[in-house]
């Protein structure tokens, strides 16, 4: 085993110490932090999310792996910044207006940070304007929007009609997803994708963004 | 025959006259019906079969600003979800029970309005429910991504978590045995839209054996097992069975095929709930709402199914398609007869 494998066993296994000693080990193996980051880290959270989508792990297996890549994340990231590798995309996330429940907007964003991107997080009940005030600040390739209730999704609409009538809509992908959500429901809306799960939520951003 | 007896029917697998119901609303939705009903009480409009007793939720403080607090001392910001709310805060923020303690399980409130609801309505099927009954109570106190994560950091807590929930449940259930009921409703979620939130796996490990101790105290007085637990939880009905279930709800169409279960598990489990809360309900039309109760109530005709939409109905749903149901169910012959 090379000490990637060793990085990516340690992020799938959930070993958060692990992690970041590997991390560190390979680091001081004169491993690139970009090569540590795609083949520890992403390369470990897409087996993570493959698990799921196979029903071989379940949500505490994908936080504690999201917990270890997060920690050897934060050891990788000045490094990064300092070598100029930039994320892959940057998304925004939020629940909807009117919906507090966020464990599934969190799972989607750890999912995301996983594959690449920097995830900004605008947590729970968030309002049009507030993505739109999110979008202008912040300049994401994607938006993310998150609800549970059929009660709440109709805000997934008001969020993309109020980018369309701030002139943001041709600037940004939007992905919608929650239980009671559905790829004909991302349609009606007028998002760009819908995403049933945190795994496949990862793989359709990807898709999105190269779109 | 009165609904207690067409319940009692139907739990244990014999032929009713008719599908009995017990359907669920949230305020907002109540708001409507108790409007097109007044000034009938919509207990009375509704005729549900099932008299709830004990408190499923529990009993609130209120601390202003939309938020209370529940006897386990949990804060709840009921700004936005008026009917449960979402969980602020955090009682155990680290992974023990140190100083805390758990409330009174003999509380008065649980049990002080028991013999007046059953002298109204003692013709019903009396359940005492015990809402967040383990899972739930235990991730409303720890957090519920610390909770998951604390089955691999801290399993001992967790274990010990657990038993401190059902041992308050217990004593709670045996004070409640000493009234004239018929089953328990135990509350916990466990599922996601697919699959299990912590997988078969860690399920059979924490929640398994304690439920078993639980439902193990009400089969020993003779009272029946009723669970209610959201999401795709099909795979653990063996388990269940096993251990004592007798009756499952929500029966959510959107995560499980209510059909073919229905077949699968007849003379084993009897199911509670069906009609689609995620689509028909906020979505369909009169018409839907008709095919799909007509199709849920033949389903049903030979026995262990109690008719329900598959969640406390919502705020979004309109009036007519909650009048649809209620028509179709109450005009069925054997009911009409009774």
């Amino acid at each position: 085993m090379t000490i990637l494998d060793d990085v990516r066993k340690s992020v799938i296994e959930g070993d958060l110490n692990a992690t970041q000693d590997k991390v560190n080990q390979a680091l001081a193996d004169k491993i690139s932090p970009e090569s540590v980051l795609k083949e520890g880290l992403i390369s470990a959270m897409s087996e993570v999310g493959r698990m799921f989508e196979n029903g071989e792990f379940y949500v505490p297996e994908m936080l504690i792996s999201a917990r270890a890549m997060k920690g050897g994340l934060a050891i990788l990231r000045p490094l990064l910044a300092s070598a100029n590798i930039k994320p892959i995309g940057k998304v925004i996330i939020g629940t909807v207006q009117g919906d507090l429940h966020d464990i599934g907007k969190n799972l989607v964003g750890m999912m995301l940070e996983g594959a690449g991107f920097e995830v900004i997080d605008l947590g729970v009940d968030v309002s049009p304007e507030k993505y739109v005030a999110a979008v202008l600040e912040h300049h994401p390739d994607l938006v993310c929007c998150s609800a549970l209730l059929t009660t709440t999704m109709p805000r997934m609409k008001d969020i993309v009609q109020a980018l369309r009538a701030a002139s943001l809509r041709e600037a940004v992908k939007v992905m919608i997803g929650g239980a009671p959500v559905t790829e004909q429901y991302a349609v009606e809306t007028g998002a760009d994708g819908f995403a049933p799960d945190a795994a496949s939520a990862a793989q359709r951003a990807r898709q999105l963004i190269q779109a | 025959m009165n609904k207690r007896e067409v319940i009692y029917t139907v739990l244990n697998g014999q032929t009713p006259a008719y599908i009995p119901w017990s359907c669920g609303f949230t305020k907002e939705a109540k708001a409507k019906l108790e409007e097109h009903f007044k000034p009938l009480d919509l207990e009375e409009a509704l005729q549900n079969h099932i008299l709830k007793l004990g408190s499923d939720i529990g009993f609130f403080t209120d601390l202003g600003q939309e938020h209370v607090q529940d006897v386990f001392g949990v804060v709840w910001d009921r700004s936005i979800d008026k009917d449960i709310g979402n969980v602020s805060g955090c009682v155990l923020p680290e992974p023990t029970l140190g100083d805390y303690s758990f409330p009174d399980p003999l509380d008065q409130r649980f049990f002080a309005d028991i013999p007046a609801k059953i002298e109204r309505y003692g013709e019903r099927f009396r359940v005492f429910q015990i809402g967040f009954s383990l899972y739930e109570r235990a991730w409303t106190l720890r957090g519920m991504q610390n909770l998951l994560m604390d089955y691999y950091d801290h399993p001992d807590f967790v274990h010990g978590l657990l038993e401190a929930v059902a041992d308050y449940n217990i004593a709670q259930i045996q004070e409640a045995m000493k009234y004239d009921i018929d089953a328990v409703y135990f509350g916990d979620d466990w599922g996601q839209q697919h699959g299990l939130q912590m997988g078969p796996r860690l399920w059979r490990q924490f929640i398994y054996p304690v439920l078993k101790r639980m439902y193990a105290v009400v089969h020993g007085a003779g009272k029946f097992v009723f669970i209610h637990s959201c999401g795709d939880v099909d795979e653990l009905f063996d388990d269940l069975i096993g251990i004592g279930l007798n009756c499952f709800n929500p029966f959510q169409p959107e995560v499980m095929d209510v059909a073919s279960l229905t077949e699968r598990y007849r003379g084993r489990l009897t199911f509670h709930g069906g009609l689609s809360t995620q689509r028909t309900l906020p979505f369909g039309t009169v018409e839907d709402v008709r095919m799909e109760t007509q199709r849920l109530l033949k389903m049903g005709a030979p026995g262990r199914y109690i008719f329900a939409p598959a969640h406390d109905v919502e705020g979004d749903v309109p009036l007519e398609n909650m009048l649809a149901f209620i028509e179709l169910l109450q005009n069925q012959p054997g009911f009409r007869e009774q």
